[in-house]
């Protein structure tokens, strides 16, 4: 994907606030994304595996919001999927759904820690996108 | 598993970007398809508005009664991952490309490299596309690029967006699936 001026501002941007998952206990990376599964900035994930996040986590953001259609919900905004050694969440970004954040956390990270810092950062990068 | 036998069967519809693996389900199915469209940010690699990122469903019910579950995937080879989740279990794929592309025929190659390995021996349909549009890779050449790698399948010229066309890749996949599937269905 070429990148336009304005998405090198988005990912300055969004890489500073994704810092802010230094400060949370677990956290081993996380990938801001578009709906159609571009890496838009990361932290603590290489390359290929930050695209690969990227493309993953937009088909469950896809499929959350198919079901969440399907099941005659509002629009999707949050799944976590949970196994015995960590946790990967993936969180709308925005009201657009053109973005969503995937946090991958360890066993040692709080889920409702996680999920709070989560949150926040969404809403920073919400703000910092649309400003 | 989606054994043949044992009721309702699933055919993959797949191919690059743009090829109307959504349009051709759609076109098909009986039921409101389910689709998991995003906004398009790649318009360097194709002009269109929204693609796939999850997959495509819809169903159809064969001559002979016979339900099928019709799965389309994604196009971007970034979603690879989504190919072999859909393609497990599949009686057999069918595979679209848009002649007008100039690499057509590679992207021939990738999806049965792709798919080859997850269905069937000899459980692939292809069909080709906006084969009459100025620039199109010639129908011949996709045969004559299966035959090369000792593959038999066949080649069909198809608008995604006529359902009798859509229906003919089926029924002809069903057809090679002839002898797995009950009486009736290939008629
Ligand atoms: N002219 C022409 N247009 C087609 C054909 N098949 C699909 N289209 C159009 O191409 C576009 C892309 O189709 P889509 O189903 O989204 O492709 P997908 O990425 O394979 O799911 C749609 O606007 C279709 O109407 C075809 O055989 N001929
Ligand atoms: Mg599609």
């Amino acid at each position: 994907m070429k990148r336009s001026s304005a998405q090198r501002v988005l990912r300055d941007v969004a890489s500073k606030v994704l810092q802010n998952y230094r400060d949370v206990v677990g956290v081993q990376s996380a990938v801001l994304f578009s709906a159609d599964g571009f890496e838009l900035a990361s932290y603590a994930a290489d390359e290929a595996a930050a695209a690969r996040l990227a493309a993953i986590g937009s088909s469950l953001a896809a499929l959350g919001s198919a079901i969440s259609a399907e099941a005659g919900l509002d629009e999707f905004e949050r799944t976590t999927i949970e196994s015995k050694s960590g946790t990967v969440t993936i969180m709308r970004v925005g009201d657009d759904g053109a973005m969503s954040l995937a946090v991958v956390a360890g066993r040692n990270a709080v889920l409702g820690q996680l999920l709070w810092a989560t949150q926040r950062c969404s809403q920073a990068l919400a703000a910092a996108v649309h400003t | 598993m989606t054994a043949p036998e044992e009721g309702e069967f699933k055919i993959v519809f797949t191919g690059p970007m743009g090829a109307g693996k959504t349009t051709a389900i759609a076109a098909i199915s009986e039921v409101e398809p389910v689709r998991t469209e995003v906004d398009n940010s790649d318009r360097e690699n194709h002009e269109k508005e929204y693609t796939t990122v999850g997959f495509d469903f819809g169903r159809i019910t064969l001559p002979g009664g016979h339900p099928v579950r019709l799965y389309g995937t994604p196009g971007q080879a970034r979603f690879r991952f989504m190919w072999s989740i859909l393609g497990r279990g599949a009686a057999g794929v069918i595979i679209l490309l848009d002649a007008t592309r100039a690499d057509a025929l590679e992207q021939l190659d990738l999806f049965v490299d792709a798919f080859l390995p997850l269905v069937p021996p000899g459980a692939i349909v292809v069909g080709i596309g906006r084969n009459a549009e100025p620039g199109a890779v010639a129908t011949d050449a996709f045969a004559t690029r299966m035959e090369a790698r000792g593959l038999v399948a066949p080649v069909l010229t198809i608008d995604a967006r006529e359902p009798r066309d859509v229906r003919l890749l089926v029924h002809t996949l069903t057809c090679i699936l002839e002898s797995r599937v009950p009486a009736g269905a290939c008629a």
